[in-house]
C-alpha cells in the first residue's frame, strides 16, 4: 500500500512538473491568417508620420533643431534642475525605470517612453491631450514636473540668445513682453495666478502664443525619435505564403512558442495590435491603484479635460481647420470609459520597467502574471479575462516579448543634449 | 480670424459635395428589410487598424434611385469583446439625396466588427447590420 501511494505521488508530481516545465509541441507552419497577423506587428508596416495639422512646423527642421535644446535645457524649471530628459531619459529609452515619475517633486503616475508617441492621437495615459505639442506644456508648469509658470517660460525662450534665435527662424519675431511681473501663470502659485489674471487680456495671448510655440518646437523634435528595427521585425519580414516554417535562426523555439501565444492564446495582440504594438486606445485591465490614490477615472476624465484644453487641436493656438480635428470632435465619452488608461507600445518592453501607469509591477513577469489572472477592476470592469496561461507558456511569452527591444532608428545626434550653436 | 477664413473658403466645397461615381465599386453593401441599399465607400482603402477616416454613404431603393432618408445613425463594437466603437462617428448629409459623410471612423482591434446603421426617411425608420472581419 504505501508503495502504491509513492508510484501515485510520482505519477502526480510528474504531471505537475510537465504541466509546469513542458512546452506544447509547435506546429511546423504558420498558417496563412497568421503569417498576415504576424507581417501586421512588422515596422516595415509602419506608415509616414501622421501629419499634426495642428503644428504648421511639426516637420520643420529648426523646429525640431530648438526643440531638442528645449529638451535638454534645466533652465525650462522653476529650481533650474529639471528638463524633460530627466523623466524621459535618451539612455533608458526616454523613461526612468522609476515607478513613479520625479521631477520637482514626485508626480502620480509613471513616466511613459516618448519613442513612436508623435502616432499617438492622444496623450497622457488619460488621454487628456490631443497632441505631442499640447502635451509638452503641461509638464512645464505642473507643480511636481518643472514648476515653472508661463511668463517665465516664455520670457527665457524669447531672450536667451541661442533660443531666440532658433525661434526667431521658426516662427519669426515673437512679441513683446512686459519687465514686470517676474512671473505669472494661470496654473503656478496663487502669487502667480494672481498676477496672471492682473495682466491685460492682449498680453496673456501673447505669453500664450509663445508658450504653444515652445510646445510645438518640442513636438517637432519628438517627432524623430522612433524605434528602430528588432529581431522580430527580420523574422516577419522573412515570412510569406511559400516560407511560412515557424522555425528560424532569427529567433529561438521558445521565442516563437510565445509569439504564437502573443497572437492566440494570450489575446495581447487584441489591444498591442500594429506595428508599435499599441492601438493607442484606452482599456481597464483592473491594474491596482497606486498605493495611496483612488483609482483613477482614467479616459472618461481625460476625454473631457482634453475638450476644455485651451491649447487642443479646435483651440485658438491649433494651426488646424476645425474640419481636420477629428479625433477630438468624434471622440467617443461614455461611462464604458471609466478606469480605461492608454495601452502602451511594448517596442523596447523589456528594457522599459516598471510597468502600468503606477509602476505597480516591477518586472515582464509580474505584468504577465497580471493579465494571466485578470483580476476585478477596483472601478468599473476588467475587459480582460484570464488567459489560463502555465508557467512555461508564460516564460515564453516574455522570451517573445525581449525580441522587440532594439536600438533607436533617430539619428544618434537627437539622442543626447545638442551642442551649442 | 485665419482659421474662420479657411473654414468659410471651404464652405462653398462643402455645399456642392460632387455626387459619388457610379464606376467605384463599394467598400462594403448592405439592405434593409425594406430593399434600401446602402453602400460605403471609404477614404481608407483597404480598412486598417488604428486610423481615423470618413466614409461616405450612399443609398439607394429597390429600384436603384436615390433614397433620400433625412438621418443616418451609427453604433456598433466588437461582439466577442463586449464594448463599441473606440470613437463617436457621426452622418451629415452631403446636399446630394440619398448621400452621407460618416466622419470619426476608426477601429482598434481585429477581429469581427458589427455596425448597425438607422436610417429615418420616406419609409421610416429603418434597421440594417453590417458584418466586417478587420
Amino acid at each position: 500500500m504505501p508503495r502504491l501511494l509513492l508510484v501515485a505521488g510520482l505519477i502526480v508530481g510528474a504531471g505537475l512538473a510537465a504541466w509546469r516545465y513542458l512546452p506544447t509541441p509547435a506546429p511546423a507552419t504558420w498558417t496563412a491568417e497568421e503569417v498576415a497577423l504576424i507581417k501586421s506587428l512588422s515596422l516595415s508596416q509602419l506608415p509616414a508620420l501622421p501629419a499634426d495639422p495642428s503644428n504648421r512646423v511639426a516637420d520643420s527642421e529648426v523646429a525640431a533643431r530648438l526643440g531638442q535644446h528645449l529638451y535638454f535645457d534645466t533652465r525650462l524649471s522653476g529650481t533650474g534642475t529639471v528638463s524633460c530628459a530627466t523623466c524621459h531619459q535618451p539612455d533608458r529609452l526616454f523613461t526612468d525605470g522609476r515607478p513613479l515619475a520625479m521631477g520637482t517633486g514626485i508626480g502620480p503616475r509613471h513616466t511613459p517612453s516618448l519613442v513612436g508617441l508623435a502616432y499617438s492621437p492622444w496623450l497622457y495615459w488619460d488621454g487628456r491631450k490631443d497632441s505631442l505639442w499640447a502635451q509638452a506644456l503641461a509638464p512645464l508648469e505642473a507643480g511636481h514636473e518643472h514648476a515653472i509658470d508661463r511668463l517665465r517660460s516664455a520670457r527665457l525662450v524669447t531672450s536667451d540668445p541661442l533660443l531666440s534665435r532658433l525661434y526667431r527662424l521658426t516662427f519669426g519675431t515673437p512679441p513683446a513682453l512686459p519687465g514686470r511681473p517676474v512671473s505669472a501663470g494661470p496654473l503656478g502659485s496663487e502669487a502667480q495666478r494672481s498676477a496672471w489674471h492682473e495682466l491685460p487680456e492682449t498680453t496673456r495671448r501673447r505669453i500664450n502664443e509663445i508658450f504653444a510655440n515652445t510646445g510645438k518646437a518640442l513636438a517637432a523634435y519628438q517627432r524623430k525619435l522612433l524605434p528602430g528595427r528588432s529581431r522580430f521585425d527580420d523574422y516577419a519580414d522573412r515570412l510569406n505564403a511559400t516560407n511560412n516554417a515557424t522555425a528560424s535562426e532569427l529567433l529561438a523555439a521558445a521565442e516563437v512558442a510565445g509569439l504564437r501565444l502573443f497572437i492566440g492564446k494570450a489575446q495581447c495582440v487584441t489591444c498591442h495590435n500594429g506595428p508599435l504594438l499599441t492601438n493607442f486606445e484606452f482599456h481597464n485591465t483592473g491594474v491596482l491603484a497606486v498605493t495611496g490614490q483612488l483609482p483613477p477615472m482614467g479616459r472618461y476624465d481625460g476625454v473631457r479635460k482634453a475638450r476644455k484644453d485651451p491649447f487642443n487641436c479646435l483651440g485658438d493656438y491649433s494651426d488646424a481647420a476645425p474640419e481636420q480635428c477629428l479625433e477630438l470632435r468624434f471622440a467617443r465619452d461614455d461611462n464604458s470609459l471609466v478606469g480605461a488608461l492608454k495601452t502602451p507600445t511594448l517596442r523596447n518592453v523589456s528594457a522599459t520597467a516598471p510597468y502600468m501607469h503606477g509602476g505597480q509591477l516591477a518586472t515582464l513577469t509580474d505584468a504577465i502574471r497580471h493579465y494571466n489572472e485578470a483580476p476585478v477592476s477596483m472601478l468599473s470592469h476588467n475587459e480582460a479575462k484570464p488567459l489560463g496561461l502555465r508557467p512555461v507558456e508564460r516564460r515564453q511569452l516574455e522570451a517573445f516579448l525581449a525580441t522587440l527591444t532594439a536600438p533607436l532608428s533617430a539619428d544618434t545626434h537627437w539622442l543626447a543634449p545638442p551642442e551649442r550653436e | 480670424m485665419i482659421r474662420l477664413l479657411r473654414f468659410f473658403l471651404i464652405l462653398p466645397w462643402l455645399a456642392s459635395a460632387p455626387a459619388l461615381a457610379n464606376d467605384v465599386a463599394p467598400e462594403l453593401t448592405a439592405t434593409t428589410a425594406s430593399g434600401v441599399r446602402l453602400e460605403v465607400f471609404s477614404d481608407l482603402s483597404p480598412l486598417a487598424l488604428n486610423r481615423i477616416h470618413s466614409w461616405h454613404i450612399r443609398l439607394q431603393d429597390a429600384a436603384g434611385r436615390p433614397y433620400a432618408a433625412h438621418r443616418l445613425e451609427l453604433s456598433g463594437g466588437m461582439p466577442e469583446h463586449d464594448h463599441g466603437l473606440p470613437t463617436a462617428p457621426a452622418a451629415s448629409s452631403t446636399g446630394n439625396p440619398g448621400e452621407f459623410l460618416l466622419e470619426g471612423m476608426r477601429f482598434h482591434m481585429p477581429g469581427r466588427w458589427l455596425l448597425d446603421f438607422t436610417l429615418v426617411g420616406p419609409q421610416g425608420t429603418e434597421t440594417v447590420s453590417l458584418e466586417l472581419q478587420l
